[in-house]
């Protein structure tokens, strides 16, 4: 916090003392390099942060400099049209974000997708500015509209201040609980969707408030240089802006911002003398980075300078026992009837019915390929079954999206340790909570309420002394047992746990089970747990199921089930 | 009856503007945003045999030749390191497309210039005069789809490529040196581009940002067709169909677009495209 407002400080300092030190023609091109430095910064929150490669931020700060150009041809800027121009250079972006949020991101987009989108944006923005014949003035553009009437050091200040209030706003905010959210949506997304969060809102939330941070860039430059070109929204200056960022090190907030600043004005002296030359050391440069320092260039220079990696870790919180707002309902936890799924024609669930009450601790047994982890499936995500009704609790599962399902009060837990790998473990908890307990934006709580039952796991299993250790770097069971207590965190009344023990040693195991017990005899949840050591299943079970080819052939008491012939031949490969 | 020979041969085109990209795609699953310079770098070669005077069709074969090998050196040097984070390999290859395209306007210069025809006049078909040219396209394309299918389904080599493709890891434990399948693919590949470069120019013109344009289509076309040379051919024929009615249609401004935006939409809707 103390390194983060110094250097805020800092830059204050700079932009206020730049306008008498630098010459005209610098503090001129400046003012240009300072407004692609707010570009930067909103690749990197989208990029570095989320992971979500966009080449098309420069269509929102082409919309929002074409904004400023086509009020002030239109309806002029002065007095109340100024505001008004303003806004539109902010909502014109945003509109155009949702639209793309919307192509982008769905349930199960790849990360390939919204790239290729990110590609499409520019191309049809610049397309259209092309051919909106004399109101965008086509290829060349408008010029020669009024102007607010402000000095180059009096822009140098407004520019140079917004980016300093941008970068720090961004700092705090990223390193805020609620900012961690970003990070964990590009370590997991698919985890972060079955802790109940809305990862397809966020990501279209965040590039809604990036297109208007960008717009606003575009709006400024407009109203600074007046000229506006179709070539603002391109393809071009979007490609641009990622290569700043890789550059100046993504991630880092500062990086990029120095690496658009840096790079854009020496372009601006070099281009006149060796245009061509100096584009190819740039695109040399990027591949250098790209391959040999993924992390960018502020990042390894900080190292060099400070011999150091970061500043002193955060404290953790303090764990507090959360309430538990649901005294748990004694009914019926799932209701599963008929269901089915089939990939084409090819069948590999169907017929499951299946119902199971609270404090039941139910297992379900079968070989390789009875289609265990595929009924998981079609509990936990409505799009994934072919037919049949489930029933959360009572609730209708429909055709609903994970985070909804998360939502009916159901949990689950992966087959292979699922964690966000570059979050602390604290970290990690408090996203399970996020649904819960809203993060705050700007600032670190101090607490961090777990429920009982995630508590007791993180006690038993000795978490909570590794509160502020990175998630990779916890042993394989530790990670186990992360993710379990982050799913309990969620205060489930439904758990499904797929292999919970897979890959543990036999102490890890014994523990685990004993856990599974007592969630369902002392906390009332009921646990769907599929396992393939069956003496593990009869040490800790109420009841088993066995599927079988994509059918359920058993239900019955762990003696029935354990002493049946068919499980005998199915595991211990008795003939018929 | 010219519109339908328009759909038909900008098929053509795209089909083999594309080609070498699906190859590339299909292997390795990055998208090469060098693909653009490949095509300027063939383009450029076709000029050379232009300017030195000798017979236009010399200069496709140059222009694979050179593509190729620039494809090779640059997965030796750049995308091979890059073989497990797929999205920095996209951005190199995006770093190496400027860089070619900067040499090549050191080379050249920036100025548009125009490569001789190997072939000239039209032909008259079903009643229609059209040019000759863009109808030996569409056998360029077929040659270029047929000589691949060739050489996936009847050698050694494409025997390990579709290993390669359908499962890298498997292909690797089998003794297959995915290695050796990677760069003669990213080669290819590039080689490919060249040759279309080398195609397209006697209907256009030379300069050296004249990749670019392409890149997108070509780009949109073989992610809307997943890894299949069939499903680009069916791809090319209905967005290069959609693409030639709505430039005559409406407006060519918007022809531009269609192949995008039309591309983007199908995805959105049906994840894998054309692909089954």
């Amino acid at each position: 916090m103390k390194r983060m407002a110094a250097a805020a400080l800092a830059g204050a300092l700079v932009v206020a003392i730049a306008p008498f030190v630098l010459d005209g023609y610098t503090a001129n091109v400046l003012v240009r390099s300072l407004l692609f430095g707010v570009l930067a910064l909103s690749v990197d929150l989208l990029w570095g942060f989320t992971g979500f490669l966009t080449f098309g931020q420069s269509a929102f700060f082409g919309v929002g400099a074409y904004a400023y150009a086509l009020t002030a041809t239109q309806l002029g800027v002065d007095g109340f049209l100024l505001p008004v121009s303003l806004l539109l250079g902010l909502l014109a972006p945003a509109v155009l974000a949702l639209l793309q949020g919307w192509l982008s991101f769905y349930h199960r987009a790849t990360p390939l997708y919204a790239s290729v989108v990110s590609l499409v944006v520019p191309a049809v923005v610049t397309q259209v500015l092309y051919s909106g014949g004399t109101f965008t003035g086509s290829s060349s553009g408008l010029t020669g509209y009024d102007m607010p009437d402000l000095s180059v050091p009096q822009w140098l200040w407004l520019c140079g201040g917004l980016l300093v209030l941008l970068t720090a706003a961004a700092a705090v905010f990223v390193r805020s609980d609620a900012g961690r959210l970003l990070v964990a949506l590009r370590d997991n997304e698919m985890r972060c969707a079955f802790l109940g969060i809305p990862t397809t809102r966020l990501r279209i939330g965040l590039l809604i408030a990036m297109a208007a941070v960008a717009g606003l860039a575009g709006w400024l430059y407009a109203a600074y240089s007046g000229v506006v070109a179709p070539e603002l929204a391109g393809f071009d200056l979007g490609t641009q802006a990622v290569i700043w960022v890789a550059l100046g090190g993504r991630g880092t907030l500062v990086g990029p911002v120095l690496g658009a600043i840096g790079i854009d004005l020496t372009s601006a002296y070099l281009s006149g003398s060796l245009p061509f030359l100096w584009r190819l050391l740039v695109g040399l440069a990027f591949i250098l980075v790209i391959v040999l320092l993924p992390q960018g260039l502020f990042p390894a220079i900080g190292r060099l300078i400070l011999h150091r990696r970061r500043a002193a870790p955060v404290a953790p919180p303090a764990l507090v026992p959360a309430a538990t707002a649901t005294a748990r309902a004694r009914g019926e936890a799932l209701a599963v009837s008929d269901v089915a799924r089939h990939f084409g024609a090819l069948p590999v669930l169907s017929g499951v019915s299946l119902r199971a009450a609270a404090g039941e601790l139910l297992s379900l047994v079968g070989p390789n390929g009875a289609g265990k982890t595929t009924l998981i499936r079609c509990l936990s995500d409505g799009t994934e079954r072919s037919g049949g009704t489930v029933h959360i609790l009572g609730q209708r599962l429909g055709s609903l999206p994970p985070h909804r399902c998360v939502a009916l009060g159901l949990g689950r837990k992966f087959q292979t340790a699922n964690v966000f790998d570059s979050l602390t473990v604290a970290e990690c908890l408090r996203i399970a909570r996020a649904t819960i307990d809203r993060p705050s934006p700007w600032r670190r709580a101090g607490t961090l309420a777990l429920p009982d039952a995630a508590m007791e796991v993180v006690q038993a299993t000795g978490l909570d002394r590794l509160l502020g250790e990175e998630a990779r770097l916890l042993a394989h069971g530790q990670k186990q047992a992360l993710e379990l207590a982050m799913v309990l965190a969620l205060d489930p009344a439904l758990v499904l746990l797929d292999e919970p023990t897979a890959g543990l040693t036999r102490s890890e195991r014994l523990q685990i089970g004993g856990i599974l017990r007592r969630l369902a005899q002392d906390h009332g949840m009921c646990l769907l747990l599929v396992e393939h050591d069956l003496d593990f299943v009869r040490e800790i079970s109420t009841r088993m199921v066995v599927l079988h080819q994509g059918r359920m052939v058993l239900d019955g008491t762990v003696e029935e089930v354990a002493a049946s012939d068919l499980v005998r031949t199915i595991y211990a490969g008795e003939p018929h | 009856m010219t519109l339908v020979l328009d759909i038909v041969t900008t098929a053509a085109i795209l089909f083999a503007v594309s080609a070498g990209l699906l190859v590339v795609f299909g292997v390795m699953k990055i998208i090469n945003f060098a693909h653009g310079a490949f095509i300027t770098l063939g383009a450029y070669a076709g000029l050379l045999v232009t300017q030195a005077g000798l017979s236009p069709w010399l200069g496709l074969p140059l222009a694979f030749i050179a593509g190729a090998a620039c494809g090779a050196v640059v997965e030796r040097i750049v995308v091979r390191p890059l073989y497990t984070r797929a999205l920095d390999a996209i951005l190199a290859t995006w770093g190496l497309g400027i860089i070619i395209g900067q040499l090549l306007t050191l080379g050249f210069g920036r100025e548009v210039q125009f490569v001789q025809s190997p072939i000239t006049g039209t032909l008259t078909v079903f009643g229609e005069a059209y040019s000759a040219y863009r109808l030996f396209l569409v056998l360029a394309a077929l040659a270029v789809g047929g000589g691949f299918a060739l050489l996936l389904e009847g050698t050694r080599l494409g025997l390990n490529t579709r290993a390669v493709i359908m499962n890298e890891d498997l292909a690797r434990g089998l003794g297959i040196d995915s290695v050796r399948v990677r760069f003669i693919t990213f080669a290819l590949g590039s080689g490919l581009a060249g040759l279309a470069g080398a195609l397209i120019t006697p209907l256009s013109s030379v300069d050296p940002a004249m990749g670019v344009p392409w890149l997108l289509n070509a780009f949109m076309l073989v992610i809307v067709s997943g890894a299949s040379l069939l499903t680009l051919a069916l791809a090319t024929l209905l967005l290069g169909g959609a693409q030639v009615l709505v430039s005559t249609l409406v407006s060519p401004i918007l022809g531009g677009l269609t192949i995008v935006v039309l591309a983007a939409i199908v995805l959105r809707l049906r994840p894998a495209g054309f692909a089954r």
